[in-house]
């Protein structure tokens, strides 16, 4: 008597090359390359369309900030801050008599420049940093991994103040300078994680062998596939770098005066208070909105450029 | 003898974006007090899903949409959710096919199978705490003191799978359910975990329904088989009648397909052709018949029923196995018969 | 703890003590490598030299980093140099203890509003309460701590004239709304991570496995998910308690509460180098600490990792 038991494993049933007789009743599906697979589903989300139209306005405010706004920043005594909002002052008067909504305008304008500059710089920077640390290894990997432990310890924001301290010169390219000093770090953390994981991939190995040379292949062949999680790291970077601002001109790091900055604004409109809200509330509402709507947008590039889910 | 759980008619769908996958397409099949049955089918035949309906742990967002399942006479669909959870890991338990996945890593061994007991009542706290290394001497875990404080990870896979069905049948439950429990452990350790059941099913009579692709196992422990394809029971029958006269192309091509000691080295290793269907697109007539070699026209448009094709046998196909030759062959002879041992009742 | 935890956790010391003294030569040479003495000579030209010799400031610069580097060893972070014979490290300590009590509920608010939201959210996927949960999420991690300071002290001004009327720091009722303005924006970043979590581990083949022992759902909820789930939160453990000390330089100035904050945006823009010193030497250590503390929690949580 035989026992039919070798306890082989099965598996599924494979089909030798060439075998007749097979009919496949399934349709092939839509082959798409990532990117445009991506942005289809980036359109998808409602809330990062939102947030896109919403961060375009403010660009767009900024813009036309640079050349013309209903009043001049230096225009005071234009009524009083207790005046009602009307037509020619939608939002309202500061306790200098300075028009709202021309400051808010230019506050747009700094908001997009140092949330851009601040975003473009880190990147940069950071992802230079991590490539050259994670492509090349030794005496640089350590060396940039050392720095960017030292300052993952140390809090970015006091790192900003002593730059700020030290230069005493508040402008727009020191608090810049400051902000990108600080998060390069980080970008540069994640490209370096992305870079190790990467090269041992079996295309790298194909260039290497084809004599392709170092820069070459970290340009054409590891970047461009690492790049999903750096743009959407870089997309949080600017909220964060308009968040960063904001505090340092909250409490008063900010520009010289009349600094158009809306976290100045809000500080102004604190001691305010007891006048009226608008003047707090309008550049309070400002920060939200933009940073919710880039928030959004991010938070929309993450789960699009996410390789684990499906279609 | 009553049946300790019966299934008729079950339907288990889910509705996803490309249509409705239908997992489970009206099964009938009923387990015996004592009794051990395999569920033969590849992958994405429904026989998981099949269990997990048993138990209504179906994940979303798939739904039972017909069909009753009785255990000891009890509607176990009609259940509210506090009758389900004193049903669930009591009257009828499941383990699973991965044990490293399926135990908890970061609580100790012996706890987890301290909760299942604790969680029905049948035992104070500190009986349960000296019932777990009974439990695990008896799946022949050593040392089984020490290795209830220990975690998961520090288990062999063996090991974790045997404490697996000591979690099982702490609650001494009428029904088990071990979905592919052999799958992903080693050749020789799967042996001894199979020959663990049988014992188990002996000593305890414990009813075993065994989940599996491997016909191998099956005819190991089970006496009873239900062959399912597609989402339907396409052939079951006793395990002696099944491994000597498959009624089902499938069938017969799944026993076709094992490699056998006794055969000259140098044949060729047959395969089943194909790929398993598209559950959102079935196609008509007969679920199997793009991958059978013995198809007739009507086998194309018309799906057959199961019938009786012998005492206790029942097959879903147009074709009469007996009358068909080996289109593999040269020689003209009959479906290859096998001949099973005797003791694995 | 174990052994190899202890050693793990004495070499980490080391690095934090290490990171210190980096620190606070840096901050050292880079303030006193300045040009311009701290204190106008314009105005005083004889009362100016008096300091400067006081602070020793007319010694070369690394006789005075010398001097600097002994005074640290011995825990003496030197004097202010605005309030003349005021000493750094005891009016640090003092204003620590208040930060500490800050940041402590803050924290609590951050943990218990985080967690509370975040598995509500998972357990209840795709329902309204998901849905408005995300969406006081987002708003919580957009918000700058100090709008919803602002917004915070309005309100409540509005709602509860006797209460949080007064800004200070002196009684305990003064305590939560600072709090909460502290706390929540982290508390909505933690609800996000906690929510993530939860629906990932919620689909473990261990979690079906509670199911199936019938387990009631809190237990598997709690103990089975909720345990697994607050791994990998932890990982932001260390930028979570860096976030809430830089953002209470904010809120402590806003709230006029005497801590480590407050001091911090004082001595800064009064450009008392002195106090700039210490504070900066002061907050790698805390951060250093902070670090340290989360990641020796790590292996309490999970049992597969420990530091041999």
């Amino acid at each position: 008597m035989t026992t039919i038991t070798t306890g082989l494993n099965m598996g599924g049933p494979i089909a030798p090359p060439g075998t007749p007789g097979t009919v496949d009743y399934s349709i092939a599906p839509e082959q798409v390359s990532l990117w445009q697979d991506a942005w289809r589903r980036f359109r998808r989300n409602k809330l990062s369309i939102a947030g896109m139209v919403v961060f375009l306005v403010v660009v767009v405010v900024a813009v036309i900030s640079i050349f013309w706004t209903p009043y001049s920043i230096y225009a005071q005594g234009l009524g009083d801050v207790t005046d009602p909002l009307s037509l020619k002052h939608p939002f309202g008067l500061d306790s200098s008599g300075r028009d709202v909504l021309s400051y808010i305008m230019k506050g747009a304008q700094i908001v997009i420049e140092i949330g851009l500059l601040t975003a473009v710089i880190t990147s940069v920077v950071g992802v230079t940093a991590g490539l050259l640390a994670g492509f090349f290894r030794g005496w640089v990997d350590t060396l940039i991994s050392g720095i960017t432990y030292i300052g993952y310890g140390i809090p970015a924001l006091l790192i900003a103040f002593l730059i700020l301290f030290v230069t005493n010169k508040p402008s727009i390219l020191n608090v810049i300078i400051a902000l990108s000093v600080t998060n390069w770090m980080d970008m540069a953390r994640l490209t370096r994680g992305q870079t190790l994981a990467l090269r041992e991939r079996e295309f790298v190995e194909a260039a290497r062998a084809t004599g392709t040379k170092d820069f070459t292949i970290m340009a054409r062949h590891v970047l461009p596939n690492a790049l999903g999680p750096i743009i959407v790291q870089a997309t949080f970077l600017i909220p964060q770098a308009i968040l960063f601002e904001a505090f340092l001109s909250f409490l008063g790091f900010g520009l010289p005066s009349p600094d158009p900055s809306w976290g100045a604004m809000v500080a102004d409109g604190l001691n305010d208070r007891f006048l009226a809200y608008h003047t707090m509330i309008v550049p309070s509402l400002a920060l939200l909105i933009t940073l919710m709507a880039v928030n959004f947008i991010g938070d929309g590039l993450r789960d699009a450029l996410d390789p684990r889910l499906k279609r | 003898m009553p049946a300790i759980l019966e299934v008729k008619g079950l339907k288990t769908q889910f509705i996803v974006r490309g249509g409705i996958v239908r997992a489970v397409d009206g099964i009938d099949f009923r387990v015996n007090r004592g009794e051990t049955v395999g569920i033969v089918g590849e992958s994405g035949s429904g026989k998981s899903m099949t269990a997990l309906s048993i138990l209504r742990l179906v994940p979303e967002p798939g739904k039972i949409v017909e069909g009753s399942i009785t255990f000891d006479g009890r509607d176990v669909l009609a259940m509210n959710d506090d009758q389900m959870r004193k049903f669930r890991g009591n009257d009828v338990s499941m383990i699973f096919q991965d044990p490293m996945s399926s135990l908890n890593p970061v609580l100790k061994v012996g706890y987890q199978i301290e909760e299942a007991m604790r969680a029905h009542d049948r035992f104070t706290r500190e009986e349960a705490k000296a019932r777990v290394p009974l439990l695990l001497r008896r799946v022949r875990i050593p040392d089984p003191e020490r290795r209830a404080n220990e975690y998961p990870h520090q288990f062999s896979g063996g090991m974790r799978q045997r404490a697996m069905i000591a979690m099982g049948l702490s609650n001494e439950p009428d029904v088990l359910i071990a979905d592919e429990p052999t799958t992903a452990l080693d050749v020789t350790v799967q042996a001894q975990i199979l020959e663990q059941l049988r014992d188990l099913n002996r000593e305890l009579g414990t009813a075993i329904v065994l989940i599996t692709h491997n016909m191998a196992v099956v005819a190991n422990i089970c006496t009873w088989v239900v062959v399912m394809y597609a989402g339907r029971v396409v052939e079951q029958g006793p395990t002696e009648e099944i491994f000597r006269s498959p009624q089902h192309p499938y069938t017969w091509s799944l026993l076709r397909s094992i490699p056998r000691i006794d055969e000259k080295l140098g044949g060729k290793l047959l395969t089943i052709t194909g790929m398993p269907p598209d559950l959102t697109n079935l196609p008509p007539g007969c679920k199997f018949h793009p991958r059978c070699r013995f198809t007739v026209d009507r086998c194309f448009t018309e799906e057959p029923e199961l019938v009786s094709v012998g005492p206790q046998h029942q097959s879903r196909c147009w074709v009469q196995m007996d009358n068909v030759a080996d289109p593999d062959s040269d020689r003209r002879e009959a479906p290859v018969v096998f001949e099973a041992e005797n003791a694995a009742v | 703890m174990t052994r190899g935890t202890a050693i793990y956790a004495a070499r980490r010391l080391v690095l934090v003590l290490g990171t210190a003294f980096l620190v606070s030569s840096v901050t050292f040479l880079v303030i006193h490598a300045l040009p311009g003495t701290p204190f106008t000579c314009e105005r005083n030209p004889a009362g100016c030299a008096h300091e400067n010799l006081v602070y020793g400031l007319d010694d070369p610069l690394f006789i005075q980093y010398r001097t600097f580097m002994w005074n640290l060893v011995h825990g003496n972070l030197g004097y202010s140099y605005v309030n003349q014979g005021v000493q750094v490290t005891p009016l640090l300590l003092e204003e620590a203890k208040n930060s500490l009590i800050l940041g402590v509920f803050a924290l609590v608010v951050t943990i218990v509003v985080g967690l509370i939201i975040g598995v509500t959210a998972a357990v209840r996927q795709n329902s309204w309460a998901d849905y408005a949960l995300s969406t006081f999420v987002v708003v919580g991690y957009s918000v700058p701590s100090f709008v919803l300071a602002t917004f915070l002290l309005i309100l409540v001004g509005i709602l509860l004239p006797t209460w949080g009327g007064s800004i200070g720091w002196g009684s305990a009722e003064q305590i939560p709304i600072p709090a909460i303005a502290l706390g929540l924006p982290f508390a909505a970043i933690v609800a996000r991570l906690v929510r993530a979590s939860m629906l990932d581990v919620i689909r473990q083949d261990y979690v079906r496995t509670a199911w199936a022992k019938g387990l009631s759902s809190r237990v598997v909820i709690i103990r089975h998910a909720l345990r697994n789930a607050l791994i990998p939160v932890v990982t932001i453990g260390g930028p979570l308690v860096t976030g809430i000390i830089t953002g209470s330089v904010v809120i402590e100035t806003i709230f006029g509460i005497p801590g480590l904050g407050k001091e911090f945006v004082t001595s800064i823009l009064i450009r008392d180098y002195g106090i700039v010193v210490g504070l900066y030497t002061f907050y790698a250590v805390l951060v250093g600490l902070a670090n340290l503390a989360v990641d020796l929690i790590y292996p309490v949580l999970d049992p597969r990792i420990s530091y041999a």
